[in-house]
């Protein structure tokens, strides 16, 4: 059996050739892993979906091989102990996890109880408990809601519990599985922070995460997976110099739009140094010294962003809300009296941040909420006049969890079950109809798979596919690029696209800011059940105050351009992604 | 939103009934089950009725509309429940409704049968609505249940809510697919199914998870564990269980003396 490199006693975690293979697949999930975590750092690990990011995870803390079954092949040494000689007890104090949706963590009611759950475990005496419960409520921002029951907070206090829930037992490391993936812009970053505090307070940090930002600067260590594998590992400046196209084209791994510029600055030869910039002013210091950098004179007469506002021509007006509200039984005013059109044709955007209203008018406009008043007008009728199913023909809403709505056993039953919805009874239009959407969203291999058998990625997909065979006008998506890698992304949103181009509104809720930089032609943000911006996302930028109130923040790609306007650079409006810049610098013309 | 709708929780409050030690309240709700096979006389019955309610409403301060928003669907059922006995008992025909007849020994077991379900119900609620169900299992942990297993009840509290989420999720996001059935029931009856399926799927992933989670956490690394906030036993909490057997013994002697 090997030993540990005990030798170093810098390193905390020695995982010498690991593979395992999950009891009820064939493949190995993990293929000749070694790598090596030094105490104190901070580690990112990156990867697409699907490439045994979280079953690595499940080494650190001895879940493989004690609680998981299958094959396992190799060692890992926790502080120069082998995972196989160490119970799980002892190995959650060392290694703490906090799993991707710390929900399922939770074993109590009450905040309080929860962070204290842990160090009763382990048997604690009660003053010791009680000083770890307030330090880390204190800590995490948390003691405000310490009597709050664990389902009532949002999704940032659910990552902060989680993650004072594992700190309670005193860990030397915690692994942290996708925490952000599911936050609003701001509670992200908060959630950062906190990563950063840890890291200089000597505890060592292993963050897993499908998107790169900021943070990366900070980061001691940068590990990439694929298929299984570990491709490489080593600090962030020299793994994006190395990998970092390939991280983009093929991993479809999301790298901070900066990062992104300097490796096609890299490619076309004009990186002077070879050091990838990770931060705005590393950025702004690339291209001045690759020259980029200077003042020129506007391509268009129009250059100033606030003047773009002149919507495209919209179709007719679907659906009209009028000083809006909604009230729950309970007591809660969910919405404030909004005003909004959605017009044909159009792409829109909705933004805010949990609990801001933007799912109660989704569950307005299909008819999962009646209207207490006639403030909502659909399709020309009086909103409470229609019955769900009768909408159901009209506007359709993909839900965040596509599970949830399916309802056969195989994914071409599932697109037919949509159409017999419509009334269409006849087998032969029912099969064409059901292959040409297959085919349109590719889904022609999985036609007789298990709905709940599908990737995350197919899932999403089915559930937009059933949704659209009933030949909607509104289609509205709920986060739909929720965990979903950038190769995904980008394919879910060129169907979005694809949709719109055929006359189907499209009605996004999401706060992932650079799709809505991207994409987004208008852009609804709501903050406490009211509208506080309405208008192209380009004006949206450019208010701090809203930005603010919904707890969202501009793209890196925004404060870059917004650094090069203040250094004298005329900036069309239209620059709304790395190509787009890099287009009017030049640089691709230089690649080819 | 996840507020649920129900009030059958703990309610978080300082009363008589809140500060009797959870264990003697887990036993009196015994005691009274056991004594409603007593009785004889649905006076009996009709008097712990009362007492009970009157329990829950001045020494819990639970407000008659709580008590009636979450016992109607019970006490419905109860009042089903009596009208069959009034029908289906054996004795002499008192009243005779086209081929059906209500008899006297029905009249006299109905009401008995009513208030067995209803008075147990009761007294249920009260622990449920007085009890934090972690003052329960700690003290069930302190009497000797080991602590994974007076966990277990505390566990499924906890995921009550998680359930009741992913029930109303699945519910609204089937209802907005429309309806294909060519027959309503048999549609209707699929859609339950997928609704049992889904729920029991996620619920079984969910489960999973959380048992590594747990044991993560240090749970069952040793054979006890401490607790934050203790729960004390006060001699002063057997008094509910002395008064109770006094009156039960009062009403079941009663019956056979009078």
């Amino acid at each position: 059996m090997a030993t540990a490199a005990h030798s170093n006693p810098d390193i905390l975690i020695d995982i010498q050739h690991v593979t395992y293979t999950h009891w009820n697949k064939s493949e190995p999930t993990l293929h000749d892993i070694s790598l090596q975590i030094r105490r104190g750092t901070l580690n990112i690990l990156v990867g697409p979906s699907g490439s045994g990011k979280s079953t690595l995870c499940d080494l650190f803390n001895g879940v493989i091989p004690h609680l998981n079954g299958g094959e396992f092949k190799g060692d890992v040494f926790v502080d120069g102990q082998n995972t196989r000689d160490v119970k799980v007890k002892d190995l959650s104090q060392l290694v703490g996890r906090v799993f991707q949706d710390p929900e399922i963590m939770f074993a109590t009611l009450s905040v309080e109880d929860e962070i204290a759950f842990g160090p009763e475990n382990l048997r604690l005496d009660i003053p010791t408990i009680q000083s770890i419960v307030n330090r880390l409520l204190d800590q995490m921002d948390l003691t405000s809601r310490r009597h709050n029951l664990v389902w009532n907070l949002s999704g940032g206090q659910v990552q902060k519990l989680g993650l004072a829930c594992v700190l309670a037992m005193n860990p030397r490391m915690i692994v942290l599985d996708e925490p952000t993936s599911n936050l609003d812009p701001a509670a992200t970053r908060d959630v950062h922070n906190l990563v950063l505090e840890l890291r200089n307070n000597g505890i060592t940090v292993l963050l897993v995460t499908r998107e790169l930002d900021e943070l990366l600067a900070e980061a001691d260590q940068l590990l990439v997976m694929d298929n299984g594998r570990l491709l490489a590992a080593g600090p962030p400046r020299r793994m994006l110099r190395e990998y970092g196209q390939m991280m983009i084209e093929s991993l479809g791994v999301w790298l901070p739009e900066t990062s992104e510029i300097g490796i096609r600055l890299l490619e076309a030869g004009i990186l002077p140094g070879g050091e990838i910039p990770i931060t705005v002013p590393e950025t702004i210091t690339a291209l001045e010294r690759a020259h980029l950098l200077v003042p020129v004179r506007p391509k268009h007469p129009t250059p100033d962003i606030e003047l773009k506002s002149s919507a495209p021509p919209r179709g007719e007006v679907l659906i009209s809300a009028r000083n809006l509200r909604y009230v729950y039984p309970g007591g809660v005013e969910a919405l404030k009296g909004i005003d909004l059109d959605i017009h044909a044709g159009e792409w829109l955007m909705i933004l805010g941040r949990n609990g801001a209203g933007k799912s109660t008018l989704a569950r307005m406009l299909v008819g999962l909420l009646t209207p207490q008043s006639d403030a909502l007008t659909l399709f020309g009728r009086d909103a409470r006049s229609w019955k769900v199913d009768e909408l159901a023909n009209h506007i359709a809403l993909v839900f965040q969890n596509p599970e949830h709505q399916f309802l056969t056993d195989k994914v071409a039953d599932e697109i037919g079950y949509s159409l017999l919805a419509q009334g269409i009874t006849d087998d032969a239009t029912i099969k064409a109809r059901t292959d040409e959407m297959l085919e349109m969203l590719g889904l022609q291999d999985v036609a007789d798979t298990h709905p709940f058998a599908l990737s995350a990625g197919l899932k999403r997909r089915l559930g937009v596919a059933t949704m659209l065979v009933g030949n909607p006008q509104v289609l509205v998506v709920d986060e739909p690029t929720y965990g979903q890698d950038q190769m995904m992304t980008h394919t879910l949103m060129a169907r979005m696209q694809e949709i719109r181009e055929r006359g189907v509104s499209v009605v996004m809720i999401t706060h992932d800011m650079r799709l809505v930089e991207e994409y987004a032609e208008r852009v609804v943000v709501m903050s406490e059940g009211e509208i506080l911006y309405d208008g192209p996302s380009s004006g949206l930028f450019t208010r701090d105050e809203v930005l603010e109130r919904a707890n969202l923040r501009r793209t890196i790609l925004h404060d870059l351009l917004g650094e090069m306007a203040r250094r004298g650079m005329y900036l069309p409006a239209d620059v709304r992604h790395t190509q787009d810049l890099l287009a009017l610098l030049n640089v691709t013309q230089a690649l080819e | 939103m996840s507020q649920s709708q129900h009030s059958l929780n703990y309610i978080e409050h300082d009363s008589p009934m809140h500060r009797v030690y959870p264990l003697v309240k887990l036993i009196w709700v015994l005691l009274v089950a056991i004594g409603l096979f007593f009785y004889r006389t649905p006076l009996s019955g009709a008097v712990m009725f009362g007492v009970i309610l009157l329990t829950a409403m001045i020494f819990a301060r639970v407000s008659l509309r709580n008590v009636l928003s979450s016992a109607k669907l019970i006490f419905g059922l109860g009042l089903l429940l009596m009208l069959f006995h009034f029908f289906a008992d054996p004795g002499e025909p008192v009243y005779r409704l086209g081929p059906l007849t209500i008899t006297d020994g029905g009249l006299r077991e109905g009401p008995i049968f009513f208030f067995r379900l209803s008075v147990v119900v009761l007294a249920s609620f009260v622990l449920i609505w007085t009890t934090h169900p972690r003052d329960l299992m700690v003290s069930l942990n302190k009497a000797g249940v080991p602590y994974r297993y007076a966990f277990a009840v505390f566990l499924a509290m906890r995921f009550l809510p998680l359930i009741q989420r992913e029930v109303d999720a699945v519910k609204a996001a089937h209802s907005i697919r429309g309806r294909a059935g060519r027959s309503g029931l048999l549609h209707r009856f699929k859609l339950w199914q997928r609704y049992m399926f889904t729920v029991l799927i996620n619920g079984l992933r969910k489960a999973e998870s959380t048992a590594i989670a747990i044991e993560c956490r240090g749970f069952g690394a040793y054979p006890d564990r401490t607790y934050m906030k203790p729960v004390e036993y006060q001699a002063g909490s057997l008094l509910l269980i002395v008064l109770f057997v006094v009156l039960q013994t009062g009403l079941i002697v009663a019956e056979r003396v009078l």
